[in-house]
């Protein structure tokens, strides 16, 4: 129920989502910092050269060939400690997503198709998450469910969850209103049958923006904690523990804030334009994108999107397999963080189709 | 009586301290109120990490905020840089003959800074007042004091429920600093009031005080400062560059910060103290109840290697509560469990216990680079630690629930209150609560010598060795107390104390 596994009409055209996606060499820079980052998550205890709670009478010391970025205020490897806090820093942005996308995007389909009480309870249910400050809302968690990394993520994915409620309505909404869908329903199809043929397709790829950009959010939000003492016990190491523990010693290291802040920084960063990357190669932008690249107009892995959506073509919609790719603007309306998405509630009174 | 180590602001504070260093900055855009004390070369400005725990010396108890409190309240006596006692508010005192009561002979016309007589009266409500309010902190000290009397009104008369020469030194800063008793105890937090040095103009919670010179303070010739500024929760790291921008004149600081602190061409000395840390092994909860693991968890704490890794050159190891070179540091119990983690393995195994065997957690109040230390070197034996920081950590530390803790002790102008607060049965930080036959005999000789029979010193030891010998406590290291200061003379160097007379503020 991809768009992928309905790829082979979409080839034909041209390319899939994916392929297109590949093309930015936005995305592509993002792919190989992002692969550099699993690698870290998975690997990166294996990988460290020293044991990360090894403490030496070396202590504070400057960059070296024994130790690459120096030692912290136990004599302890930093960049062990880096490698091996590098699983908890990213699996906690992962868990808040995977929560924040089960918690948001199911219920923000389903709340244009339920009725009106369903969707007027979790309207409200996400106006009031939106309300909530997540960053305390976590620390509170953390103070009444223990001091763990997945209490605290278990509270940001429940309150940056909106997000994907939003997204996924605001596609869905678009979706239930379109003439294809209506004809579905007049030929018999099932509710069901139609939120999987029809507007899961069209809700992926802002979906897919969302993912993208709570990963990066998420890994902000659990390097503040980390960097606060939230959720890690010592001496487990975190990248935002790491900075919290040099900025006490920068008399003696002035540089070494920079060592977990470029990895943070970097690894937020990839996500981004991961996320700019689906934008740019979904919905109206992405088609025009591939249209000028099969017209000779644009440049091949460019990241610049015409922001001019290109009209649906009336193939688009009519074969009832080929209306996997996403259409409208749908995508490139994708909101990207709470602050900018648009209330979904006010296009409710426009859906007549129901 | 919490006596903590200077500890700055931790990290979870670093989110309140956003909104104080709004409210600080709008405050130093202030003109300076009080007439004739505005010129920066008489106001000083102090940076502290914490304000106490409350501005009724009552309440505050022993921790290190007494030495902010004692910009206000004057106290009965002091003591010099050897740490004898001296006269204060009282000049003079003495015991009878049994040494079951001792009167105090307050100086002549002393006075509130609310206009209320500093008398006899005043001190004996302070003393009663300390022993049974519900919330004093300090009534652990005072039960040597049975009933407070005014013969006179300068001679107060305290009866004593034994025979107790440290009567003089325990009435000093920590425990007797004189409250007006105009005030209603709740409303000191809110206003202070009572002869010190100087007194407060402003007092914003969890920001600053601002104190003007107090003309009526006894020793107020010796008082060269007009105004005192002093701010809260200023954190660690910008500290040097808060003093070095002149934002600040003086500031207690972290020794990770002692070195940035020259560099920057500030002030740095080091203030001499009791200051101990120790690790707070509870000898009645698992797994330390075995005097085995005990034993062994004593040969296994190297303490060089915390002074090499956290005083940045500036503490020592020790053993016992005291420095050498007190009157009651005690040369039996210099080394008594020399690290050997050899020896701390063997014993383990000698009783059976395998890897794996021995789990404990280590509950602190914060996360500080010393806890992985020593979890690592209780690990190295092979008695498992995890650490745990709990933010309300005073309840259970307190109530001796824990097995294992640390505790930092600023000490106290008493050294029999010292012993008796790590070995007594109720001593707030005896972790075990349960003190040794032989440290009671011991503590009790030292507590009926009259300080100056020349059996003081050797009486006093005895009781060190006898409390460090039978007390679970282990010692770990001390490290002294560090300021930074610009355009500012020396302190006194009274150990222990901040004092402010005779400091100059140098253009």
């Amino acid at each position: 129920m991809t768009a992928t596994a309905s790829a082979p009409p979409v080839s034909a055209r041209g390319a899939s989502p994916l392929a297109t996606i590949v093309r930015l060499r936005s995305a592509r820079i993002a792919g190989v910092i992002l692969l550099g980052v699993l690698v870290l998550a998975t690997l990166g205890p294996t990988l460290a050269p020293y044991d990360p709670l090894q403490n030496t009478s070396d202590i504070l010391a400057a960059p070296s060939a024994a130790h690459w970025l120096g030692t912290d205020y136990l004599g302890r490897d930093v960049l062990s400690r880096l490698l091996a806090g590098s699983p908890v820093s990213v699996l906690g942005a992962v868990q808040v997503t995977v929560i924040a996308l089960v918690v948001g995007a199911l219920p923000g389909i389903l709340s244009v198709y339920l009725g009106r009480v369903f969707e007027w309870l979790t309207l409200r249910v996400v106006d009031t998450l939106i309300a909530l400050p997540f960053l305390v809302f976590a620390v509170a968690m953390t103070a009444l469910l223990g001091n763990g990394i997945t209490q605290a993520m278990l509270a940001v994915g429940l309150l940056v969850s909106p997000i994907f409620y939003r997204v996924a309505r605001a596609a869905a909404l678009e979706a239930v209103g379109a003439q294809y869908a209506e004809a579905a329903q007049l030929a018999g199809a099932s509710t069901w049958w139609i939120v999987r043929r029809h507007v899961i397709a069209k809700v992926l790829p802002p979906i897919g923006v969302a993912l993208a950009n709570t990963m990066g959010a998420g890994l902000v939000v659990v390097a503040s904690l980390t960097f606060l003492g939230i959720g890690v016990q010592p001496p487990a190491p975190t990248w935002g523990g790491v900075l919290a523990s040099d900025l006490g010693y920068l008399g003696y290291r002035p540089y070494a804030p920079l060592f977990p802040t470029v990895l943070i920084m970097l690894t937020v960063w990839a996500f981004n334009l991961l996320a700019d990357a689906i934008r740019d190669a979904s919905g109206a932008s992405g088609r025009a994108l591939l249209h000028r690249a099969r017209g000779g107009l644009g440049r091949t892995g460019t990241a610049v999107a015409p922001s001019v959506p290109s009209p649906p073509t009336p193939s688009e919609r009519d074969a009832e397999g080929a209306v996997c790719v996403p259409s409208e603007s749908a995508a490139s309306e994708a909101p990207v963080s709470v602050a900018s998405a648009s209330d979904p509630s006010d296009t409710a009174s426009e859906r007549g189709t129901r | 009586m919490s006596a903590l180590p200077p500890v700055l602001v931790d990290r979870r504070g670093f989110l309140g301290l956003v909104g104080a260093g709004a409210i600080l900055t709008l405050a130093a855009c202030a003109p300076a109120a009080g007439g004739g004390g505005g010129t920066a070369s008489t106001t000083l400005r102090w940076a502290a990490g914490s304000q106490p725990w409350s501005w009724d010396p009552v309440v505050q108890g022993s921790g290190f905020q007494f030495n902010q409190l004692s910009l206000v309240y004057a106290s009965l006596t002091e003591i010099d840089e050897d740490g004898v006692v001296q006269p204060g508010l009282a000049e003079s005192w003495e015991y009878d003959e049994a040494g079951t009561s001792v009167t105090f002979h307050l100086r002549e016309g002393l006075v509130f800074t609310d206009g209320t007589p500093l008398d006899a009266a005043a001190v004996a409500a302070y003393i009663l007042r300390a022993k049974g309010q519900e919330d004093s902190a300090i009534a652990g000290d005072l039960t040597s004091i049975a009933d407070a009397v005014a013969d006179s009104d300068t001679d107060v008369r305290l009866t004593l429920t034994q025979v107790d020469h440290q009567i003089p030194l325990l009435l000093g800063r920590r425990v007797a600093q004189i409250t007006s008793p105009a005030v209603a105890p709740d409303d000191l937090t809110a206003a202070p009031v009572g002869a010190g040095p100087f007194r407060v103009v402003e007092l914003v919670p969890e920001s600053h005080v601002h104190l003007e010179r107090n003309p009526d303070f006894y020793r107020a010739d010796e008082i060269h400062i007009e105004r005192v500024e002093l701010s809260w929760g200023i954190e660690a790291s910008s500290l040097v560059s808060a003093l070095q921008t002149g934002v600040y004149d003086f500031a207690d600081i972290p020794a990770a910060q002692a070195q940035a602190a020259e560099a920057a061409g500030l002030d740095v000395t080091v203030h001499p103290g009791f200051n101990a840390s120790n690790l707070s092994v509870n000898g009645t909860k698992t797994p330390f109840d075995d005097p085995i693991v005990l034993e062994a968890a004593r040969y296994a704490i190297d303490r060089q290697e915390l002074v090499d890794t956290l005083t940045f050159g500036y503490g020592a190891p020790t053993s016992q509560p005291f420095p050498e070179g007190y009157v009651a540091w005690s040369a039996d119990v210099e080394d008594p469990w020399p690290f050997d983690a050899d020896r701390a393995r063997e014993l383990l195994e000698g009783a059976g216990y395998g890897p794996g065997d021995l789990a404990v957690e280590l509950v602190v109040s914060t996360d500080e680079p010393q806890h992985e230390v020593l979890q690592r070197q209780l690990g190295a034996v092979g008695i498992d630690v995890s650490i745990r920081v709990d933010p309300n950590w005073n309840e259970p530390f307190f109530g001796k629930q824990l097995a294992l803790s640390t505790y930092g002790t600023t000490g106290r102008e008493s050294p029999v209150q010292t012993l008796t607060a790590h070995f007594g049965e109720a001593g707030p930080l005896n972790l075990s609560g349960v003190a040794s036959p032989e440290f009671l005999a011991a503590v009790q000789l030292a507590r009926e010598t009259p300080l100056d029979s020349p059996d003081y010193p050797a009486n006093l030891q005895a009781a060190t060795a006898a409390g460090v010998r039978t007390t679970s406590t282990i010692f770990t290291f001390s490290l002294p107390n560090l300021f930074a200061k610009r355009g500012l003379s020396d302190l006194p160097q009274i150990p222990g104390q901040i004092h402010w007379t005779g400091v100059r503020l140098e253009a």
